[in-house]
C-alpha cells in the first residue's frame, strides 16, 4: 500500500492481465473548453481477480472503465481486453467483443423488461446465435439463487433480484471481465452485501475476473485490490482492502 | 396551460408533421371532393345559363317522365309549330332548333370522341337575338349543305381551321363539309366536353333525320313582355303534349339534373373520403395515447405542482385543437389541387369532366375545419381523459410506460362483434342480393376488430415468438405484446383501407368471371359491334344496316337502350329486332314462346315476372320518357337478361315508334354457313370502315374488352384507396418512432451487452412487419368475406359467379409486409444510433 505507483507499473506488463490501459488519455471538447476525464492512466487487471475502482464523483472512474469495456473511445493511449487493443476495432467488432467476451452490471435498468430471467441471462448468447452452455448456466443460477425465479419477467423481480439476474447474464458467457458499473448503487444494505458475495464467489468459485467501480468503501472492500483515481489520474492502490482502510485512503486523498 | 402545450407541439417536430399529415390527408380528400364537384356543377350552371341567355321562353315536348336515365330525350316537334309560337303576341322572335349525333372526324378519320360527353350535331341560331352565349370565334355561320361550324375545343384538338375540310358521321353515313366557322360558348372552347357541329336548320333537319321537326323552340320576348306572361300566353295557343317553359326554369332544370347526377359522384368520392379520416382518426388516437404515455411523468409532475384534471385535459385537447386546426388548413389547399388531381384520373380513363375556375364555396372551408379539428380533438379526447387520470406519485417513478391488460368485458364484446360481423356475412353471402345487410355486418365486424385489436395483436405476437431467443422476431413480438392496443390501433389503420380493397378485388373478379360466364352462356353470335369508345352514345344504324346486303353474314341484330319506367319504377330497356334473335343469342326461355314475340308484345326476365305476378299473355304498362304510356302483351318469359343487358326486351319496332334516338348499343352478327371467321370478320371490318366508331369484336375479345373495363374501374378504387393506405404507413412510422424513442434505455442496454446495430435494426423492422402484417391479415380476411357477400348481393345485376382473386389478395400481403420493411426504415435507424453510454448511465 506504500507502492502503489510500482504496482501500476509492473501491469504493464500484459502477463496475467485480463484487460489494461496504457497512458490512456479521454478529454471532451477542445482548446479553453477541454475537459479531460482520462490523463494518462496506465493500469492493469489481474484475471481471476476483483479489482474495485474508486474515486470521487469526476475523478474519471465511470470513464475509464466505459473505455476499458469499449462502451466509449480514448482519445488517445491503447485499451487491451487480453491481447486485443480496442483502439484497431470498428464499431461492430467492439459490439461483438462485448457480446463474447465482456460481460457488465449497471447500476439500473440492467434487463430488458420484455424478456424473462433466463432469455435476459441468455440475451448476448443469443444474439450470437450460439449454443448454451447447460452445464455452467445451471452452476451460474444455482451460485446466484435464481434457479426458481427464470420465468418472471424484471418488473416481478426485487431490485435485488434484478441485479442478480444482471450478474448471471455478465456471468454465463464465461467473460474474460465482468465489468460492474455501481452495481450496488440502487440497492439496500442488506441486498447490496448479498450482490457483492455473489460477485465475491464468482471471482473465488468460478474463477472470473470482475472489474467493479464504486464509491462505496464497503463494496470496495470485498475486492482483492481498490484502484483510486482523482483528476483523470490514479492516485493510489489498495491490496486487501478493508472498509477501514480503505474510508483512511479516501480520507487522505480527500485532503 | 396554453403556452405549455404549444412549446410541446413544437418540440417534436416530427411528431408534429406525422400526425398533422394524417388528418391532413383525410381533409384534402374532403375538401377536394368537394371543390371538384363544386367546380363541375359551377361549369356546368354557366354552360346551361350560356346556353339560355337570350332565349325568355322554350317550347317543347312534355316528356311522360324525366329523371337521370332519360337523359333529357324529348319528342321532336312538328316544324308548323315554330309559326303556331310567332303568331303569339307579345313574341319578338321565335326559331326552331334541333340537336342530334355527329361525330366529328380527325384529319385521320379517327372519331374526336370525347369521354362522357355527347359527340352533338346542332342547328345553329339564325337569328343574333336568340344566339345566346353561342359567339364565333373565326369565320362565319355555316349555311347550305356543305358547311359547318365546329366547337372551338374540337376544331383546336384536331387542328381545323376555317376553309379546310372535315369528315362527320351520323346515324346514316358519312359526309365531307367545309369548316366556315369556329364556336365559343362565352368563355368555353365546348359545350360541358361535348363536341358539336353546327349547320343551318334546314341541313341539320336533314343530317339528323329529324325533316320537318325541331326538338325545341327558343323564343325572345318583345320589349315590355315578361318571360312568365308570355309563357303563360304562348302555352294557351300549344296543343297537348307540348310544354312551354321560361329560359330560367330550363336553365334551373338542367343544373339540377346535373346536380343529380353529380351528388351520386360526390357520393362516392365522399366515401373514400370517409375512409381516409377514419383511419387518420386512428393514428392520432394512437398519436395521442403514446404522447400521454410518454408524458406520464411530465404529466404526474405538474398534477403534483397543482395542476388540475381539467387543467390537464384542457392542455391536451389544446394540442389537439392546434394539430387539427393547422391539419385542417393545410388539408383544404391540398384538397384544391387534389380536386385538379383526380379531374386528372378521371380523364385519364377517359372521362373529362367539364371545368371552370376552381370553385371554393364557403361550405368547402367550413367542412374542411369542422372535419379536420372535430376528428382530431374527438380521437385525442379518450387519451387526454386517461392523462387526467395520472397519479402524481408517478413523477417519482421511473418506468416505461406499459399499458394495461386486456379486461374480459372487452374480450366478450371483440369477440362476439366480431364473429356477429362475420356470420352476419355469411348469411348475406348464402341468402344472396343483401347489399345493406352486407355493409352493416362489415361494419360490425370492424368493430369486432376495433375491440378485439389488442387480442389479436397479442395472438400475433405469441407466433411470432415462437421465433429463435434473441432474434429479432422474438424481440419484436415481445414489444408489440408490452403494447398491445397501440399496436392493434396501428395496424387497424391498415386494415381498414386493405378491407375496402379486397373486398372491392373480389367484387371485381367475380364480375370478370360473370362476364366470361354470360357470354359463354347465352352468346350465339359469332361477332359483336360496339362503340369504340366507352363513353359513346352508341353507334350509327347506317353501321348495322350496311352489314344487312353481306352474304358472309346470317343474322344481324342490334340492340337499343332507353330508359323506361316499367310498372312505375325506373329502368332500361332493350329493343332488338325479332328477326334473327335467335341466331345470335339464346335468352333461354323459361315459359311463353319466342315465336309469340312481335310488335305489341316484350319478352319479360323470370325474376321480373315472378316480382310483377305476370305470365305470358298478361299486359304490362311501359312507361317511354318521350311518349309515355304503351300496353305490352307479355310473349315469354326468359332467364338470361345478363346477355341483353336488360330484363325488359321490346320489339326495335316498338322501340323506334317511342325512342327519337336511332344509335346502336350492339350489334350482334352471325355468319352464313360456310363462312370462315376471319372471312366474315374482314368483310364486316371492310362493310363498316366509314363509320371509325364501331368496333367489331368475337364474343372472347368482348369479354375481354368488358373484363380491361372493370380492372380499370378496380385501378381507380384502388388509387383512391392509396391514400388511406399512405396515412396508416404515416401511423405506423409515427408509432415506431415513438416506440423506439421510450425503448432508448432498452436499445442502449442491448447494445452494451452484444447487440450489432443491425440487429437492432432488425428488431425494429420485424415489429413494423408484425404490424402490418396484423392490419393485412385482418383487412384480407374481413375483406374478402365482405367482397364474397357483396358478390353475391350482386347477384340480380349480372353477378353471378363468385371468384376469389387468390393471387391478388397475397399480393396485397406481400405488398402490406414490404410496407412495412419500408416504414421501419427510419425508425430502425434512430434505434441503431442510440448513445450506449447514456443509456445506461443514471442520469
Amino acid at each position: 500500500m506504500t507502492q502503489p505507483a510500482l504496482l501500476s507499473r509492473n501491469d504493464e506488463n500484459a502477463d496475467g492481465t485480463a484487460a489494461r490501459v496504457v497512458a490512456a488519455r479521454k478529454s471532451y471538447g477542445s482548446g479553453d473548453s477541454e475537459v479531460v476525464a482520462l490523463d494518462g492512466v496506465s493500469v492493469g487487471f489481474h484475471a481471476g481477480a476483483f479489482t474495485a475502482i474508486m474515486g470521487p464523483s469526476g475523478s474519471g472512474k465511470s470513464t475509464l472503465m466505459h473505455c476499458m469495456a469499449g462502451l466509449d473511445t480514448l482519445t488517445s493511449g491503447q485499451a487491451f481486453v487480453g491481447e486485443t487493443d480496442l483502439a484497431t476495432l470498428s464499431d461492430r467488432q467492439r459490439t461483438l467483443l462485448r457480446r463474447d467476451r465482456l460481460g457488465f452490471v449497471f447500476q439500473a435498468f440492467n434487463l430488458v423488461p420484455t424478456l424473462t430471467a433466463e432469455e435476459n441471462i441468455t440475451l448476448p448468447g443469443d444474439l450470437a446465435g450460439g449454443r448454451l452452455d447447460r452445464e455452467w448456466f445451471d452452476t451460474v443460477v444455482t451460485t446466484l439463487k435464481l434457479g426458481d425465479r427464470l420465468d418472471h419477467r424484471p418488473s416481478q423481480l426485487s431490485g435485488g433480484q434484478q441485479q442478480r439476474v444482471a450478474v448471471a447474464r455478465a456471468l454465463v458467457s464465461r467473460p474474460d471481465v465482468v465489468f460492474g458499473d455501481e452495481p450496488t448503487g440502487a440497492l439496500d444494505s442488506r441486498t447490496s452485501t448479498e450482490l457483492l458475495r455473489f460477485l465475491r464467489s464468482a471471482v473465488d468459485d468460478l474463477a472470473q475476473t470482475v472489474v467493479m467501480v464504486t464509491h462505496d468503501p464497503v463494496a470496495a472492500s470485498y475486492a482483492d485490490r481498490v484502484v483510486f483515481l482523482a483528476d483523470g489520474t490514479i492516485v493510489d492502490e489498495l491490496l486487501d482492502p478493508t472498509r477501514d482502510t480503505v474510508l483512511e485512503t479516501m480520507k487522505r486523498l480527500g485532503d | 396551460m396554453v403556452k405549455l402545450s404549444l412549446r410541446s407541439l413544437l418540440m417534436h417536430k416530427l411528431r408534429l408533421f406525422l400526425t398533422v399529415a394524417a388528418v391532413t390527408v383525410g381533409v384534402a380528400f374532403v375538401s377536394g371532393t368537394f371543390v371538384l364537384s363544386d367546380t363541375m356543377s359551377k361549369a356546368f350552371d354557366e354552360l346551361y345559363e350560356g346556353l339560355t341567355k337570350g332565349t325568355d321562353v322554350a317550347v317543347r315536348a312534355e316528356a311522360a317522365y324525366s329523371d337521370i336515365t332519360t337523359q333529357g330525350q324529348l319528342r321532336p316537334l312538328d316544324e308548323s309549330l315554330v309559326e303556331v309560337v310567332r303568331d303569339v303576341p307579345g313574341v319578338e322572335v321565335a326559331q326552331g332548333s334541333l340537336t342530334g349525333f355527329a361525330l366529328i372526324l380527325d384529319k385521320d378519320g379517327e372519331p374526336i370522341q370525347p369521354g362522357g360527353a355527347p359527340t352533338l350535331g346542332a342547328s345553329t341560331s339564325a337569328d343574333e337575338r336568340l344566339a345566346g352565349a353561342f359567339s364565333y370565334r373565326d369565320g362565319r355561320p355555316p349555311s347550305g349543305a356543305d358547311e359547318v361550324a365546329l366547337d372551338a375545343a374540337s376544331a383546336a384538338k384536331a387542328g381545323y381551321t376555317v376553309g379546310e375540310e372535315v369528315g362527320i358521321v351520323f346515324e346514316e353515313g358519312r359526309q365531307t363539309f367545309e369548316v366556315v366557322g369556329v364556336v365559343g360558348f362565352g368563355e368555353t372552347d365546348s359545350l360541358a366536353g361535348a363536341t358539336m357541329a353546327a349547320f343551318d336548320t334546314a341541313t341539320a333537319q336533314q343530317l339528323l333525320g329529324k325533316t320537318g321537326t325541331v326538338d325545341e323552340i327558343a323564343v325572345k320576348a318583345a320589349d315590355g313582355v315578361s318571360a312568365e306572361e308570355l309563357r303563360d300566353d304562348i302555352a294557351a295557343a300549344l296543343p297537348e303534349g307540348v310544354e312551354a317553359l321560361t329560359g330560367r326554369e330550363v336553365a334551373e332544370e338542367g343544373s339540377a339534373a346535373v346536380r343529380e347526377g353529380l351528388g351520386l359522384f360526390t357520393n362516392i368520392l365522399l366515401v373514400f373520403a370517409g375512409v381516409s379520416l377514419l383511419v387518420g382518426s386512428f393514428v392520432i388516437w394512437n398519436t395521442f395515447n403514446v404522447l400521454v404515455a410518454q408524458r406520464r411523468r411530465e404529466v404526474a409532475l405538474l398534477r403534483a405542482v397543482g395542476a388540475t384534471r381539467p387543467q390537464v385535459l384542457g392542455g391536451i385537447v389544446i394540442e389537439a385543437l392546434v394539430i387539427g386546426l393547422v391539419s385542417a388548413a393545410v388539408g383544404l389547399l391540398a384538397g384544391i389541387g387534389l380536386a385538379v388531381g383526380i379531374r386528372e384520373l378521371l380523364a385519364a380513363i377517359g372521362i373529362e369532366v367539364p371545368t371552370t375556375s376552381a370553385a371554393v364555396e364557403p361550405r368547402t372551408v367550413v367542412a374542411a375545419l369542422l372535419v379536420g379539428v372535430v376528428v382530431t380533438v374527438v380521437a385525442a379526447v379518450a387519451p387526454a381523459w386517461g392523462a387526467t387520470r395520472v397519479a402524481p406519485v408517478e413523477a417519482l417513478r421511473e418506468a416505461t410506460p406499459v399499458s394495461g391488460g386486456i379486461g374480459p368485458v372487452r374480450r366478450t364484446v371483440g369477440l362476439v362483434l366480431l364473429l356477429a360481423g362475420l356470420a352476419g356475412l355469411v348469411a348475406c353471402a348464402v341468402v344472396g342480393n343483401q347489399p345493406v345487410l352486407t355493409g352493416v355486418s362489415t361494419l360490425v365486424g370492424f368493430a369486432g376488430l376495433v375491440t378485439s385489436g389488442p387480442l389479436l395483436a397479442r395472438g400475433m405476437a405469441r407466433l411470432a415468438d415462437r421465433g429463435r431467443r434473441g432474434g429479432g422476431w422474438r424481440l419484436a413480438a415481445r414489444n408489440i405484446a408490452r403494447a398491445p392496443r397501440r399496436s392493434a390501433a396501428t395496424a387497424l389503420a391498415l386494415t381498414i383501407g386493405l378491407t375496402v380493397v379486397s373486398a372491392v378485388a373480389v367484387t371485381a373478379a367475380s364480375t370478370k368471371t360473370s362476364l366470361a360466364d354470360i357470354v359463354a352462356d347465352g352468346n350465339r353470335s359469332d361477332l359483336i359491334l360496339k362503340p369504340a369508345s366507352t363513353g359513346a352514345g352508341g353507334m350509327s344504324p347506317g353501321a348495322a344496316a350496311e352489314l344487312r346486303d353481306l352474304d358472309e353474314l346470317d343474322a344481324v341484330v342490334e340492340a337499343r337502350f332507353s330508359g323506361a319506367q316499367v310498372d312505375g319504377s325506373s329502368s332500361y330497356v332493350v329493343g332488338m329486332p325479332l328477326e334473327g334473335l335467335p341466331e345470335v343469342a339464346d335468352l333461354g326461355i323459361a315459359s311463353g314462346s319466342l315465336d309469340d314475340f312481335s310488335r305489341g308484345s316484350m319478352l319479360l326476365g323470370v325474376k321480373q315476372a315472378e316480382a310483377f305476378g305476370l305470365e305470358p299473355g298478361d299486359d304490362i304498362t311501359v312507361t317511354f320518357p318521350e311518349t309515355g304510356d304503351v300496353e305490352l302483351t307479355v310473349a315469354a318469359t326468359f332467364e338470361r337478361d345478363a346477355i341483353v343487358g336488360s330484363a325488359y326486351l321490346v320489339s326495335l319496332d316498338d322501340f323506334a315508334a317511342n325512342v327519337t334516338s336511332r344509335l346502336d348499343s350492339a350489334v350482334l352478327l352471325s355468319h352464313a354457313d360456310g363462312t370462315g371467321s376471319e372471312e366474315a370478320k374482314q368483310a364486316v371490318e371492310a362493310a363498316v370502315a366509314d363509320y371509325p366508331n364501331v368496333k367489331v369484336s368475337d364474343p372472347e375479345e368482348l369479354t375481354k374488352d368488358a373484363q380491361a373495363q372493370v380492372d380499370q374501374m378496380l385501378g381507380i378504387v384502388t388509387a383512391l384507396l392509396l391514400l388511406a393506405v399512405v396515412v396508416a404507413i404515416l401511423g405506423i412510422v409515427n408509432t415506431l418512432v415513438l416506440s423506439v424513442v421510450e425503448r432508448t434505455r432498452e436499445l442502449g442496454l442491448m447494445r452494451a451487452v452484444g447487440a450489432t446495430r443491425k440487429q437492432v435494426r432488425t428488431v425494429v423492422r420485424r415489429e413494423s412487419v408484425l404490424m402490418s402484417l396484423l392490419g393485412a391479415l385482418t383487412g384480407i380476411a374481413l375483406g374478402t368475406a365482405a367482397g364474397i357477400a357483396l358478390s353475391r348481393s350482386l347477384a340480380d345485376q349480372g353477378v353471378t359467379s363468385l371468384e376469389v382473386p387468390v393471387g391478388t389478395l397475397a399480393l396485397y400481403l406481400v405488398v402490406a409486409a414490404v410496407v412495412g420493411v419500408l416504414a421501419a426504415i427510419g425508425p430502425a435507424r434512430r434505434a441503431s444510433r442510440v448513445d450506449v453510454l447514456r443509456a445506461i448511465t443514471v442520469e
